[in-house]
């Protein structure tokens, strides 16, 4: 008990200190891991609303596939990222290896089945009548699937936030195609797996805090926006007449 | 502007609609009554292009519909459709009245000076701002109303608009469909299992039962004359006596029954099986027999007296069953008991023969 | 309100997408502040391109690479990337052709390396000792016995119950691990029977910190290099037994410029600057302040 409060205040001291060095890994974190969830929700979710929308041979199939993926170790990615972008390996002449950039494209593979099933899930608790409620009015298909995303945004949101939970505190990944390289490619997970094997407790723990403490701010501003567009919605409707 | 030729729809196994031919000319209100499961919702989807018939033409302004699906969307944007139980977006009710001119790609002030006025016509003005899924079904329903007037379609298709509705919000939405088509030139097509709603908008109706338009005519004709026993039994006609034509005499025939005559007028031969269709309420009841004009007089116990609102519905047992429909007033004046033997009359002229 | 965070939203993803693109993303040398003590005073230089080194982690572990890391950038002004793995992995990137120099410390890895043409030299910098630490009790009594005897009194005594003798190998193909595997050899052991013989010897497939750390946490023996355990002496409670320093346990560092490297100049500038005479210095007297005694000592020039 005594190193979790030791940690915490570690944790605060290192934030408010201003250690250069914490900020620097954290801003990493943030950058890689909002990029891949960015990335991964424009691609991931329009798939979703794809598969979801259309029937063809094996559709059920591949929504099996997509939900087994949600536990596909991150190692396992990590090691099939490698082999890709290695320069052995089919897209060698890149180059990225060990970099930031094959980081996001790695998390962008491990969050996508979460952020594609998730969505289908989302779409498929809407009601069909919405869609033809839209298809009614005169929408077209593209319009029609617009209303129903809009419909289940809360579901698609938490579709993304969930990404962005896996991308963010994922190691395994994050160390086979980052190499955990001081100044360059160790994010806050490989940073407390490192220190965690050096024995550094509380540093570790102190970094986790902060890795929790990010989360919460990315999950309460992205609720925040949520609610800002329906508080706006109502006020600015008000009758001017 | 509307035509429909041998439609025929099926769900698997089941058909639903049959050979269904149909016109709507531009303008008019047409209303196509049945009991519920007799097709009214199949065919408004289909009419509306929510779906593909299984057989069958449909015609708009003369131009076949086909498969295409650029066409489809092209006329679907011409017409606009309210569902029995409307589903409403998750979102303001503004919102969902915008809906329709934001997929045409309308904004701006003109589309709120629309969509307000669409609100004030429906009776919810100040409601723009209320999340639509906390409305009543009343609300609802004037919502959805207001949804598909707002982008003035040439032709507005309702399905059952009152069925889940109160008498208050049934009346309240009866009186905006009369306004909207008033306002506008809007051609409506309408369904609805209440013969006396069909009667109160139609111009013209057509009755669906099993699936096939039994018989199509403005609301007078259908109620006082239906073609067939199905009809007649549908649009209320209580009371079908069967019988055979014993005599014609220029047009006025008696009808012999079971120990009664009935004087009727029709064209049709002696010694057709006919039923004698005669309305509850053109059966008038007297303690006397003297007090009345009419030539169909008969003699009955009361088995059955039902009180509803300012009505009374009045069994009697003529030998054979009379259901006479009076006022409350006048079955307290004559003091009426189960039990009773009292005369109920009615005109050769309220009697409706169909072929039996 | 809804435009200002949608504003937000929008530069936030911009912000991340921009910080994707490899050009916009080389990182500027910073100083190297770590998260633990050391501290060295370097102003940040103009980035120049990258240089990644696949290194042992006993090299890394000790802090010495953290060490050389900031000097080597601004003598340089290049970016130089760490990865810290076991030789093994180092051996296995350089094959594939992700990094551009190994330090590495398994003499015959190094030789095969060579005769498959994936280097062209070894050149030796520094060499420690190995060292066989233990809990201070000393349940299997080795201490100061020679090192392939001191494993032959560890196996037998570790297959007895209740001995309490536990032993933790590196079992990650390292350097450290292939020299345990000799001692094993030359104790007459077979190590596939090593590895069956029994609960007492456990593989950790970790670095050396963690593999200290996690004899620490059994009280059990290990092997380590005399450089990594004393920088992690202070942490453990662990005490170096047979601690001989002949040609047995003699651990050689040597750095090998891969041949596919796309950056051979900037490689062999690190060649260069490892067996550079202020950095050879440097190296020799690296935690000599804080530990009292040396980690590494110099050997660039020597045939080891």
């Amino acid at each position: 008990m005594h190193a979790i409060a030791d940690a915490f205040v570690l944790a605060v001291k290192m934030i408010f200190t201003g250690n250069p060095e914490v900020y620097s890994i954290t801003a990493r974190t943030l950058e890689i891991s909002i990029s891949s969830t960015v990335i991964g929700a424009l691609l991931f979710v329009p798939l979703g609303c794809l598969i979801y929308f259309n029937n063809f041979r094996g559709k059920r199939l591949l929504i099996c596939i997509i939900q087994t993926c949600y536990s596909l170790p991150t190692v396992f990615v990590g090691l099939l990222v490698f082999l890709v972008f290695s320069r052995a390996g089919p897209l060698g002449i890149f180059g990225i290896m060990f970099t930031p950039q094959v980081m996001v494209i790695g998390q962008v593979v491990l969050i996508g089945p979460i952020v594609t099933g998730l969505t289908i899930s989302a779409l498929s608790g809407v009601s069909p009548a919405i869609r033809e409620t839209a298809i009614s009015l005169g929408a077209s298909r593209l319009q029609s699937v617009w209303a129903v995303l809009k419909e289940a945004r809360f579901a698609v949101l938490t579709a993304i936030m969930v990404g962005f939970g896996r991308a963010i505190s994922e190691v395994g990944l994050a160390l086979m195609v980052g190499g955990n390289i001081r100044g360059y490619t160790r994010v806050l997970t490989t940073a407390i797996s490192l220190e965690t094997g050096k024995g550094e407790v509380a540093l570790s723990l102190a970094l986790g805090f902060i890795l929790v403490a990010l989360a919460l701010i990315v999950t309460v501003l992205a609720n925040r926006f949520l609610k800002v567009k329906e508080a706006d919605v109502a006020q600015s409707r008000a009758p001017t007449s | 502007m509307l035509k429909v030729e041998r439609l025929h729809h099926s769900y698997g196994k089941a058909e639903i609609l049959k050979n269904i031919d149909l016109g709507v000319e531009r303008g008019e209100v047409f209303v196509t009554i049945g009991p519920t499961g007799s097709g009214k919702t199949t065919l408004l989807r289909l009419l509306g292009l929510l779906e593909r018939p299984t057989s069958g033409h449909i015609y708009f302004d003369g131009h076949l519909v086909n498969n295409s699906e650029r066409q489809r969307l092209e006329i679907r944007r011409r017409l606009a459709m309210v569902s029995q139980k409307p589903a409403v977006f998750n979102a303001s009710v503004f919102d969902n009245v915008a809906y329709g001119l934001k997929i045409r790609k309308e904004n701006g002030a003109s589309l709120r000076h629309k969509v307000m006025n669409a609100l004030e016509t429906v009776g919810l003005s100040g409601y723009e701002g209320r999340d639509a899924r906390t409305l009543s079904g009343g609300e609802t329903q004037r919502v959805a109303l207001a949804r598909a007037m707002v982008i003035e379609p040439e032709l507005l298709l309702l399905d059952e608009p009152t069925a889940n509705l109160d008498p208050v919000s049934t009346s309240h939405i009866e009186k905006l469909v009369t306004e909207i088509i008033k306002k506008s030139d809007m051609t409506v097509l309408m369904s609805t299992h209440d013969m006396f709603q069909g009667q109160r908008l139609a111009h013209r109706m057509g009755v669906l039962i099993g699936g096939e338009i039994l018989q199509t005519g403005d609301p007078r004709e259908i109620f006082s004359l239906p073609q067939s026993r199905k009809i007649a039994e549908f649009v209320g006609v209580e009371n079908m006596l069967g019988g055979v034509i014993a005599s014609n005499t220029e047009g006025i025939v008696d009808i012999k029954l079971d120990g009664a005559v009935v004087e009727a007028i029709s064209n049709l031969r002696v010694g057709e099986q006919v039923y004698a269709c005669v309305r509850p309420e053109e059966i008038t009841l007297a303690r006397t027999k003297e007090s009345t004009s009419a030539r169909n007089t008969f003699n009955g116990e009361i088995t059955r007296i039902v009180l509803f609102g300012p009505l009374a519905r009045v069994e009697l047992d003529c030998g054979f069953l009379l259901v006479a429909l009076i006022t409350k007033r006048s079955a307290e004046e004559m003091n009426l008991q189960i039990g009773n033997r009292i005369y109920a009359s009615f005109k050769a002229t309220g009697v409706h023969v169909i072929k039996g | 309100m809804k435009k200002i965070l949608m504003l937000l939203l929008t530069l936030a993803m911009l912000l991340s997408l921009v910080s994707v693109l490899p050009a916009c993303n080389e990182e500027t040398i910073t100083p190297s502040p770590t998260l633990s003590p050391t501290t060295t005073d370097v102003p940040p230089l103009k980035p120049v391109g990258r240089l990644t080194v696949a290194t042992t982690t006993s090299l890394y572990d000790t802090g010495l690479w953290g060490y050389l890391e900031p000097m080597f950038e601004q003598k340089y002004g290049v970016n130089l990337n760490i990865i810290s793995v076991g030789s093994g992995k180092a051996f296995q990137y350089g094959k594939t052709g992700d990094v551009d120099v190994l330090t590495v410390h398994e003499p015959k890895a190094e030789q095969d390396f060579l005769a498959g043409n994936y280097s062209s030299a070894r050149v030796p910098f520094a060499y420690n000792y190995f060292v066989i630490v233990g809990p201070p009790s000393d349940p299997a009594g080795i201490k100061d016995m020679a090192p392939v005897d001191a494993f032959k009194k560890l196996i037998t005594m570790g297959n007895v119950t209740g001995s309490q003798v536990k032993f933790v190998s590196r079992g990650d193909g390292s350097g450290t691990h292939a020299a345990e595997q000799r001692l094993w050899a030359a104790a007459g052991y077979q190590y596939a029977d090593v590895e069956k013989s029994g609960s007492w010897y456990i593989e950790a497939g970790a670095g050396m910190g963690p593999t200290l750390v996690m004899a620490n946490e059994k009280q059990a023996y290990t092997l380590s290099d005399m450089g990594t355990f004393i920088s992690y002496k202070t942490k453990l409670n662990l005490t170096a037994l047979v601690n001989q320093q002949n040609e047995t346990l003699r651990n050689v560092y040597c750095v090998m410029v891969v041949n596919s490297t796309k950056n051979k100049t900037m490689a062999n500038n690190l060649v260069t600057f490892l067996t550079s005479p202020e950095i050879q210095d440097l190296m020799g007297k690296y935690g000599v302040a804080e530990y009292g005694t040396q980690l590494f000592t110099p050997c660039a020039g020597q045939n080891l």
